[in-house]
């Protein structure tokens, strides 16, 4: 049997696990200081605006993208049946990467934001080239990655290897479009476009397949039963390629972009649909005739019901594309609320459910609480209804109210409808959603120190602490 | 080693398929727009490039006590550079000497006289003084030739300003500047640019059919003053002129070009994180151009080429605060400003806006008035850069505010209302 080396799991995921606890405690800060309580704690540094890009940056950097980055280097070579071809370089990689991205993202309240959404930390961070280390990290892990699948044993390349490929070629693609060649463009709205060109692929060339060869490798491997079709994960992986890198300016609908542009990017946003139920037809079916394992093991619920949000958040993204739709969803919370289900509720549930299958493994301990775990999961339910719900039911309520500007015959009636609601209305009246937006954070981020809790147990107590402990086979 | 017959044809197929996919759509979307569209990278008003281009650099913004109250505005006038124009109005007259009247432009005259040749204004002094006093009685008493009954209408005799046109011994000059203006002088019909024949090869705007230019340019002066905190300058038509370039935005008056404002203030937009809340693009929706319109007309939406002076540009993704992308013209007010940035919430009930107090800075001497602080830098930044928003769109007389409708919005929106019914 072939000797895992589980080194470089462990440097990314163990402070990845940390940064989302961190990530998400910045995000209830914000909802409460920026929104619920607004600048009850004021100044140059704690501000929404400043605030508000550290818990961006370091939920989708420091906590998803790393973890994903550590479930790789767990499952890679399990898929390929060799050690990682160069553990030395992954450790080498983690450094820049954690060096990287820490440096850069906690420099922003300082003020140095780079001013595009999602690539928001600086180039530079006095004479550390924060950009260039994360670059050159995304390039090591490439390397380590196609070298392990280059000596592979298994001759089969299963679709989740496929989907680690893409990502390391779109990963470094979008990466490099986004972060160097958006200042060799010209200024205005050239910009803007490559701009939401990369804040799309980050999600649907990065995210969307990391967190799809996630949920392709752990729902078969735990419930122990085969994929459904591997032809349908092929025509869900190949849609992806071709449709995702198209969609970018569909952030910017009756924006100042052409609308040729936008067009474009609505017509091959519906096709999204494609891509999107191949996958979920495909991992329902995976456990079709045996629903006993979503009810007796964690990590499945959490993938199931990721699946379940995955499956609601590319009906939304479709259908805000829509021209008139967007014109009532587009500038509200219920964007806010978009980008929460797909990398909340999508994909860090994905990544919660292979954590708490590697954790035992790696460390080979079985996990110290199956009953936290399962409060764990139910908070985490329990905390997103109010949190989503709020953000959409206040979303769509504000946009309806904005529309109601357009009521009318001639452009004194219309003016006239200002007069009766203006806009500071519409933003008193979001009130209460930030509320219920705020009290779902509370419960999220409870539940996930819960979460925390559990797994540091798990590391960090000795075998002989242990009385429960049985020896959890080498997979 | 590596076993390379491992990697079988599909592993290639993939590789090489999404290589060739994504950079397809990668070169489309860094490379293709701004030629397809070329709007995106051309500006569309001669004003807006002028206003960027020849305005902004040449405007420079000061303030002499850290007060804030009197801001003060100079133009740096360059000879065979800046368009002047010494025009006369119904109160207003300009003495010139024989070689210098061509230059002034008469009242009621339909064409404006501009020239790059640098000349300025000044009180007449010594014996012109006198000369202007009889000048003065002379246009008293044509005005009262002209108003017989102005007793019985209870009419004042005007107090004609007299002005002496004269010639600098430099080839640049520094002219005070009008207070917080948002929109420059500007021409274009009716005017003819006379005096330099070479003007048009080195300064090329100046053969566009429409022109910025600078009105009735009179020396900008200061006198310095000690204090108990150390020495002080203030705005004095008796004192002493501007030496160069250097000593305005030295150590000392510490002026700034709008120009280098507006890019602080870009920049200071990015890293205050305001495009988190606030958008900054009128989109072709009824509901925008209403929000963002005036009383009795909307606000054209915006349009690519209104973004392409700027490094980073902000349409942003939510409104959490209003739009700015017409708030040049919906609230220009510097005072308003200053006192929403310190407190937003009681600037405007309701917003969740956070409050800059870091825009200011504590009164240095303890003797404002105001309960809120004193505006530094950052503000003077971050409100230029505002004010560059919709105010550039197209000249100021043909302005959408004024009615104007470069885009035919009104016509569009009530035309499709009427139409849906």
């Amino acid at each position: 049997m072939t000797k895992y080396d589980d080194g470089p799991v462990k440097v990314m995921l163990y402070p990845a696990i940390l940064f989302m606890i961190l990530g998400m405690f910045f995000g209830v800060f914000i909802a409460f200081n920026g929104l619920v309580f607004p600048d009850y704690f004021a100044g140059e540094y704690v501000h929404f605006g400043k605030v508000r890009p550290v818990h961006v940056n370091t939920v989708l950097w420091l906590w998803l993208i790393s973890a994903n980055i550590g479930l790789f280097y767990f499952f890679v070579p399990r898929l390929c049946g060799v050690s990682i071809w160069n553990p030395k370089l992954a450790y080498s990689q983690a450094f820049l990467w954690w060096g990287g991205l820490i440096i850069g993202i906690y420099s922003l309240p300082a003020g140095t934001n780079f001013g595009w959404e999602y690539a928001e930390f600086p180039n530079w961070v006095w004479l550390i080239p924060t950009k260039m280390m994360v670059t050159i990290s995304f390039i090591l892990l490439a390397v380590n990655v196609f070298m392990t699948i280059g000596m592979r044993k298994n001759k089969k390349l299963y679709v989740s290897l496929w989907y680690v490929m893409g990502t390391m070629v779109w990963a470094i693609f979008t990466w490099v479009a986004g972060v160097y060649a958006i200042n060799y463009v010209p200024g205005g709205i050239s910009r803007v476009n490559v701009s939401f060109f990369y804040v799309h692929n980050v999600v649907g060339l990065i995210f969307t397949p990391m967190g799809l060869a996630i949920v392709y490798y752990f729902l078969p491997k735990i419930s122990n039963r085969p994929i459904y079709s591997h032809r349908l994960s092929m025509i869900g992986f190949w849609s992806i390629a071709f449709v995702y890198a198209w969609i970018g300016a569909h952030h910017i609908i009756h924006g100042p972009i052409s609308q040729w542009l936008q067009t474009v990017s609505i017509i091959f946003s519906i096709w999204l649909f494609i891509p999107v139920w191949t996958v979920v037809t495909n991992l329902f079916a995976t456990l079709k005739n045996d629903w006993s394992a979503y009810v007796q093991n964690v990590p499945i619920r959490f993938l199931i019901m990721g699946v379940m949000f995955y499956l609601l958040t590319c009906i939304q993204g479709p259908l805000m594309a829509v021209r008139n739709i967007n014109e009532i969803t587009s500038k509200t919370d219920w964007v806010i609320g978009h980008s929460h289900i797909s990398l909340y509720a999508t994909f860090t549930f994905f990544a919660i459910a292979g954590i708490y299958h590697v954790i035992p493994i790696i460390t080979r301990k079985p996990l110290w609480s199956e009953s936290l775990a399962n409060l764990h999961f139910s908070l985490n339910i329990l905390g997103s209804i109010p949190f989503l719900a709020a953000l959409w039911v206040g979303g769509f309520w504000q946009g309806l109210l904005w529309s109601t500007w357009a009521n009318g015959n001639t452009y004194a009636e219309f003016h006239h409808n200002l007069s009766v609601l203006p806009f500071i209305n519409t933003v008193s009246d979001m009130h209460v959603f930030w509320i219920w937006r705020g009290i779902g954070g509370i419960i999220i981020l409870l539940a996930n120190i819960i979460f925390v809790v559990n797994i540091f147990n798990t590391i960090i107590l000795k075998t002989e602490d242990r009385d429960d402990l049985k020896l959890v086979s080498n997979l | 080693m590596i076993n390379w017959y491992n990697i079988e044809k599909s592993a290639l197929i993939t590789f090489v398929g999404i290589v060739l996919l994504f950079s397809f759509s990668t070169a489309i979307v860094v490379i293709a727009p701004r030629h397809i569209d070329p709007t995106w990278t051309e500006p569309t008003s001669r004003y807006q490039v002028q206003m960027y281009e020849i305005a902004d650099p040449n405007i420079y913004i000061g303030n002499p006590v850290n007060g804030g109250y009197d801001l003060q505005f100079v133009y740096h006038l360059k000879d065979q550079f800046t368009l002047l124009a010494f025009e006369e109005s119904e109160f207003t007259k300009i003495m010139a000497p024989d070689d210098l009247k061509k230059y002034v432009t008469a009242y009621k005259d339909p064409v404006l006289k501009l020239t790059a040749n640098l000349n300025l204004l000044r009180k007449p002094e010594k014996e012109m003084l006198t000369k202007s006093e009889e000048l003065k009685k002379q246009f008293q008493a044509e005005w009262i030739a002209n108003h017989p009954n102005w007793k019985d209408e209870k009419l004042l005799i005007p107090n004609f300003e007299i002005y002496e046109l004269y010639k600098p011994l430099e080839s640049f000059a520094f002219s005070v500047g009008i207070p917080e203006t948002i929109v420059n002088e500007w021409v274009d019909s009716n005017f003819e640019i006379i005096g330099s024949e070479d003007t048009e090869i080195k300064i090329p705007y100046h053969s566009e059919p429409g022109v910025i230019f600078v009105k009735n340019p009179i020396e900008y002066k200061i006198s310095y003053y000690n204090y108990a905190g150390g020495r002080g300058w203030h705005y004095d038509p008796n004192g002493d002129a501007i030496k160069d370039l250097n000593e305005l935005v030295g150590e000392k008056l510490q002026f700034h070009s709008r120009k280098d404002l507006i890019e602080n203030g870009e920049n200071i937009y990015k890293s205050e994180g305001c495009w988190y809340c606030h958008t900054d693009q009128t989109r072709t929706l009824i509901q925008d151009t209403v929000l963002n319109g005036s009383e009795s007309f909307p606000a054209p939406p915006s349009s690519a080429n209104e973004y392409i002076y700027q490094e980073v540009s902000f349409p942003g993704t939510r409104r959490i605060g209003p739009d700015v992308s017409r708030v040049g013209i919906k609230q220009p007010s510097r005072d308003w400003h200053r006192g929403h940035f310190w407190s937003p919430k009681t600037a405007s009930v309701g917003s969740v806006m956070p409050s800059f107090q870091h825009f200011f800075d504590t009164d240095p001497r303890g003797t404002s008035k105001n309960n809120a602080g004193i505006p530094n830098y950052k503000f003077e930044a971050i409100y230029q850069y505002l004010m560059t928003k919709g105010t550039r769109i197209t000249p100021p007389n043909q302005a959408w505010w004024l009615g104007k409708d470069p885009v035919n919005t009104l016509e569009i929106i009530e035309g499709r209302r009427r139409g849906q019914k």
